[in-house]
């Protein structure tokens, strides 16, 4: 392993390259495109949370003036998609039935928005309205309405996790707690509002729309639309935030591709706000009971779950999102003995999926339920986490083996920044002043079968630029500019001489997306791989030209260099020529599969390697109370994140505080909310996304843990903040208060009213 | 999002005005900053066959002293308005409600009249036509019931933040008409009723505002989830002296409350008030909680203003 | 439905065009003039990503009428460039990690670049206050208010 410090551009912060394009306002996002003849969609959308279609008559939106093209649930395969086999309960455009307010029933091309818009006034859909319900709870008794005839008791997934026994652990307990949490789901809110872009010509499909995993969503159009996937081409373009909102097809993207097909023009379906929130995705509300037994040291002896999320109207990546809140916990700590029972509910309400922040309910549990255990056991919250949290070489109760681990240090450096001790200590419990302490571990990547992997191809310009070809998806964290910087490091040559070809479906092969935090880790070892193919290359060809052996040889500025005497030297562009003219032009190619296993399955088996590996993060806030208004002020926040080792500090930095602003200031604003089947607040006005002056000191702290298989030792970039920052806001309040807050978010009338029926007030 | 069609004007006169919303029926409107009326049309809540750009109309747009008023003309920004050192001196609560009001650009397209003869908000009205169409048409849009109560009362919000603190100030409005001009009191233009709650005639331009040239100690205080950009969902403003103080509470309801009296009679009236007046599950936040903040905001407000 | 006719300046341009009465001028710099730096996040004024400079005061776009800024001088963030150099914003936008996805930031730095041009020497408070009027879902806004502050210190406009 190299020093660090001998790293050209690697763990340097670096300007990133996509920057320039977006403070000049020339990078082109979806909405940007214009293509010639291009024509303009409009979607017409169930008013009903739940009914059955009878009939729908678009003859007059088709003779309107200006309308090219109509499509219903009708023009389709009539494919059920799903991200797993066992659910694919998604017609995208339905024929039978509509299961929420909002959801795509037809749609219109038409020449102008205008017109299209007109033309939905114009289509008659006969519906037979159905009981619908709302809350996960009652969706799940016998009689509920049933939204899916396949899924009894709109029970989408049960994942049941049982490790050792609970019963008997607990028995032996020293002390046993059992809480309930709840927290409404957010809005993604990514300032982008969804579009796509579909041009269908000479047989091929050309796709635009911002989205965290194009051969993902290749696939799904393949499988329905019918059409091979060579003639199905995602095509690049700049994202504006996912968040996990937009890693699998949507309606609007099957809509889009069935009009240009019958058009044979290109079509662009651009949502509103609204749309976006109401019809795209949303974040699960989440019910979390926890029971947590330890001993009288404090150490963690057994845990069981029941965990109630509230899918929506269809199973997204149900699975994943049933499962992922316990597996990062499962990864923070040592539990001996487990049971969890998670289920996945269908209500008429708009898909859930899963997000960057997911399950704030169960981690905000577990985190404020530890705090109260270290309470009555006389022990500091960071203690009783030093004591029970994971270290590398150490295997999480389902079998995965964890490689490298900041755990520990993220822990002691950030309560060592923040002051924990002195300021803890000086706090009196209840007085309306808090710091807390949150911690979690991250799976860098999970099973998604074959194509869990990635790979790169690079070549050289004989002026000895490089193309380097990858798969790697930027929804906006900096994956692009990563790419390049990894390629500059190993290759020698600097950043601006180096072009990116990523994400577009015909010319980069398979990658897993901007999803699960395997970018950086995966995608990057790829990247990494390939440049070194290239790199063995040229040193071999140099090797020869210069009399020197391989590994005497280094790659800087430019130029082959002989490590022991820099003069000694050929620029590497006399190299590629070289190669050329030997009829072995330098090319690489690089792969990269983590080592994950592949037999693991979310519900069916889901015991074993989860993931190549796991990040680690710790977080202290501290809040202020005004216990009269409820209002909760978070003046200062520290974050430390084990990314492994930072490719840009700077890009991590930027991670870490978008990640504390995003989960912890969250936790005391962001809310949908709700009205029988109705999203209230489908708007940047009323959904609370904080402002510049909501935010608090934040002080990011980089911990490395030089993870062994992540390209330069990098693991993932700061997911961790994004799923323990509001653990600490959660447990800050504790202290704050005296009581736990046990729903969230943490407005101040949530508060207000928590304080109040404490002291016993009643209702006025 | 698109703007339902529309014919666009732009007298360059008040006759002008007055006569080109009297030809097209009294279907036009008068823009002026466009942020509240801008986003109504586009939710098709408004829906005019005419659009009439009032900011051609030099003489609405001033800020004067004469005889022993503040003058302000209804087309002044709420920025420029809290820019004017005259404001800040004398009208501290019209101060302090000026730089809360929205967030700063917007204060720089909003317009004192226009932030003044907003219309009421409320969960289930600032809707898309599809959201409500979908849902059925409550109270204020001309349906049967409120769809937060069920019953046949809208109590949506006045959410602006100045003419609390204008109220306080016991500001008076002149406005012209097609029948002429009057002058009012600003608290005689609420209905209290959240379906028409501005009582308007139609056609009728605000020409000016007026506050009488006392100066008074005062403020305003918000109640609102982020720092910038919301509207208030309670807004408390005090002007006067300890002797005679002047309070008047916005955001609950279609019209401000406003209460006037001694400073130590503060406290038991907002207590009353705040079990009397009538906040119901249309805003972010929970109405109880909403009307219990009437008292604490309004005590510290006090405190603020007059010490202990 | 008749046209209106609108002259104004883009960017220090002279356009004179004929547009719907009820075109925003959202609408006419991204479909008309083809200036797709400007864009739509809410389409209702709430999150300040079609922010625009209106004779140098930043303004919602999207709640503008074209017809409305007949005669006033419009400036969108492609104007913002001279030539080959980058405003001082610009570069400290880049060189501060001040941008993620991008898409708040064409808005966030006109907000802040009308601040600096009638305040060039704000106040931290003074630069979250303005700044508060744009959100960004991406980076948590300190390196926004970094970015902004560097060019306050270095005394650049």
């Amino acid at each position: 392993m190299k020093q660090y410090e001998e790293y050209k551009i690697i763990g340097k912060p670096v300007p990133r390259r996509d920057s320039l394009g977006k403070v000049t306002g020339q990078a082109i996002y979806t909405n940007d495109l214009k293509l010639p003849r291009m024509l303009y969609a409009k979607v017409l959308r169930s008013p009903l949370p739940h009914a059955k279609i009878l009939n729908i008559d678009v003859s007059r939106a088709l003779r309107l003036p200006g309308v090219k093209a109509v499509v219903t649930g009708f023009d389709t395969k009539g494919i059920k998609w799903g991200v797993f086999k066992y659910t694919q309960d998604h017609p995208l455009l339905p024929r039978d039935k509509v299961r929420y307010v909002g959801e795509d029933v037809a749609a219109v091309a038409a020449i102008d928005e205008e017109i299209a818009m007109e033309a939905l006034e114009l289509i008659k859909v006969d519906y037979e309205p159905l009981p619908a319900v709302f809350d996960p709870i009652e969706a799940m008794q016998e009689g509920a309405p049933l939204i899916h005839d396949e899924f009894p008791r709109n029970i989408n997934i049960h994942v049941h996790i049982e490790v050792g026994d609970v019963e008997q652990a607990f028995k032996e307990s020293y002390l046993v707690m059992e809480n309930t949490f709840r927290a409404a789901g957010e809005a993604y809110a990514m300032m982008e509002p969804y579009a796509v872009v579909a041009h269908y010509h000479e047989g091929y499909l050309d796709i635009w729309c911002p989205n965290a995993g194009p051969h993902v969503r290749a696939k799904a159009l393949s499988n329905l639309l019918g059409l091979p996937l060579n003639r199905v081409r995602v095509r690049h373009v700049n994202i504006g935030g996912a968040f996990g909102g937009r890693s699998e097809v949507q309606p609007a993207d099957l809509i889009a591709a069935l009009l240009s097909i019958k058009t044979e023009r290109p079509v662009k379906l651009t949502l509103t706000r609204e749309e976006n929130a109401m019809c795209s995705r949303q974040v699960h509300d989440v019910i979390a009971t926890i029971k947590t037994g330890v001993k009288k040291d404090g150490t963690i002896l057994a845990k069981e779950f029941k965990v109630i999320y509230d899918g929506g109207a269809y199973s997204s990546t149900g699975p994943i999102a049933t499962s992922v809140p316990y597996y990062v916990y499962e990864e923070t700590y040592r539990i001996p003995n487990v049971r969890y029972d998670g289920y996945r509910v269908f209500t008429n309400k708009g898909i859930r999926g899963m997000y960057g922040c997911h399950g704030r309910a169960f981690l905000v549990g577990n985190e404020v339920q530890l705090d109260m255990i270290a309470e009555a056991l006389g022990i500091d919250p960071v203690e009783i986490r030093l004591k029970n949290g994971l270290k590398a070489g150490e295997e999480t109760i389902t079998k995965s083996k964890i490689i490298s681990s900041g755990l520990h240090e993220a822990l002691k450096t950030v309560s060592e920044k923040s002051n924990w001790r002195e300021k803890r200590g000086s706090i009196q419990k209840g007085e309306g002043k808090g710091i807390g302490i949150g911690c979690v571990g991250m799976m860098c990547g999970f099973p998604m079968g074959f194509r869990s992997g990635s790979s790169c191809y690079l070549k050289f310009n004989d002026d000895g630029q490089v193309t380097l070809i990858t798969g790697i998806v930027d929804n906006g964290q900096g994956n692009e500019s990563l790419a390049i910087q990894i390629a500059s490091e190993v290759l020698g040559i600097p950043m601006e001489d180096i072009n990116l070809v990523n994400a577009d479906t015909e010319i980069t092969n398979l990658d897993q997306g901007a999803y699960s935090q395997a970018a950086t880790f995966v995608s990057g070892n790829a990247v990494k791989r390939a440049c070194e193919d290239a790199r063995r290359q040229i040193l071999a060809i140099a090797s020869d030209k210069l009399g020197v052996p391989a590994e005497e040889l280094d790659l800087r500025n430019r130029m082959v260099v002989w490590k022991k005497d820099p003069s000694k030297n050929i620029p590497i562009q006399w190299i590629v020529r070289e190669a050329f003219f030997m009829g072995r032009p330098i090319v690489g190619f690089g792969s990269y599969m983590p080592k994950i296993d592949f037999e693991r399955e979310w519900v069916k088996r889901p015991y074993g390697q989860l993931a190549g590996t796991f990040s680690y993060g710790a977080c202290v806030a501290e809040v202020e109370v005004d216990k009269e208004t409820g209002r909760i002020y978070i003046p200062r926040f520290y974050a430390a994140h084990d990314c492994g080792y930072p490719i840009n500090p700077m890009a991590v930095e930027g991670q870490i505080e978008g990640s504390i602003v995003q989960a912890g200031v969250a936790a005391i604003l962001e809310k949908n909310l709700w009205h029988k089947g109705f999203l209230l607040n489908p708007d940047l006005l009323e959904y609370k996304v904080p402002l510049a002056c909501d935010i608090p000191e934040m002080e990011p702290i980089i911990v490395n843990s030089y993870d062994p298989e992540g390209p330069f030792g990098a693991k993932e970039g700061g997911l961790t903040i994004r799923m323990s920052a509001y653990s600490a806001v959660g447990t800050a309040l504790y202290q704050a208060l005296g009581i736990p807050i046990t729903e969230l978010p943490f407005t101040p009338d949530v508060v207000w009213k928590a304080l109040r029926k404490a002291k016993g007030e009643a209702e006025k | 999002m698109k703007l339902p069609k529309f014919l666009y004007f732009r007298p360059k006169t008040i006759e002008e005005a007055l006569a080109t919303f009297t030809a097209y029926d009294g279907n036009a409107v008068y823009l002026a900053g466009g942020t509240d009326l801008i986003p109504r049309m586009k939710l098709k809540l408004k829906k005019p066959t005419a659009v009439i750009d009032l900011k051609g109309i030099g003489e609405l747009k001033n800020v004067r002293l004469e005889d022993h008023k503040v003058v302000i003309g209804p087309l002044v920004t709420l920025f420029e308005l809290s820019k004017t050192p005259m404001i800040k001196e004398r009208f501290p609560a019209l101060f302090e409600a000026l730089i809360s009001t929205s967030c700063e650009t917007l204060q720089m397209r909003g317009t004192i009249g226009g932030n003044i003869l907003q219309d009421t908000r409320c969960l289930f009205y600032n809707q898309s036509e599809f959201w409500r169409k979908a849902k059925g048409a409550c109270l204020k849009t001309g349906g049967e019931r409120c769809h937060v109560t069920g019953a046949k009362e809208c109590l949506s919000n006045y959410m602006s933040d100045t003419a609390p603190a204008l109220l306080s100030l016991e500001a008076s409005l002149k406005l012209v008409g097609i029948e002429g001009e009057r002058e009012i009191p600003l608290k005689e233009i609420f209905t209290g009723n959240g379906i028409f709650p501005l009582s308007l005639r139609p056609g009728e331009i605000l020409y000016q505002i007026s506050i009488p040239n006392e100066p008074s100690k005062g403020g305003y205080e918000k109640l609102r989830l982020r720092g910038s950009i919301d509207y208030p969902l309670l807004g408390i403003a005090l002007s006067g002296s300890a002797e005679k103080v002047k309070v008047a509470i916005g955001g609950i309801g279609p019209a401000p409350k406003v209460w006037e009296g001694k400073l130590e009679d503060l406290p038991s009236s907002m207590e009353k008030l705040s079990q009397e007046i009538k906040a119901i599950a249309n805003t972010i936040l929970d109405p109880l909680y909403r009307r219990h903040m009437i008292p604490v905001l309004s005590r510290r407000l006090a405190k603020r203003v007059f010490g202990n | 439905m008749e046209l209106i006719r609108v002259q104004f300046k883009v960017n220090g341009e002279q356009v004179d065009l004929s547009v719907k009465p009820y075109e925003t001028l959202l609408e006419t710099l991204r479909n008309r003039l083809e200036l797709t730096g400007t864009k739509e996040g809410c389409g209702l004024g709430s999150c300040g990503a079609c922010t625009v400079l209106l004779d140098g005061i930043p303004v919602r776009s999207c709640l503008l009428l074209t017809a409305e800024v007949n005669g006033r001088e419009v400036t969108t963030i492609e104007g913002l460039k001279q030539g080959d150099k980058l405003h001082p914003l610009q570069e400290a936008f880049i060189n501060h990690g001040a941008v993620q996805c991008g898409f708040c930031t064409p808005g966030m730095i006109l907000t802040a670049k009308a601040l600096l041009d009638r305040n060039p020497k704000p106040t931290r408070s003074e630069i979250i206050r303005a700044i508060s009027s744009n959100i960004c879902r991406c980076t948590g806004y300190k390196k926004i208010i970094e970015a902004i502050e560097s060019v306050v210190q270095k005394g650049e406009r």
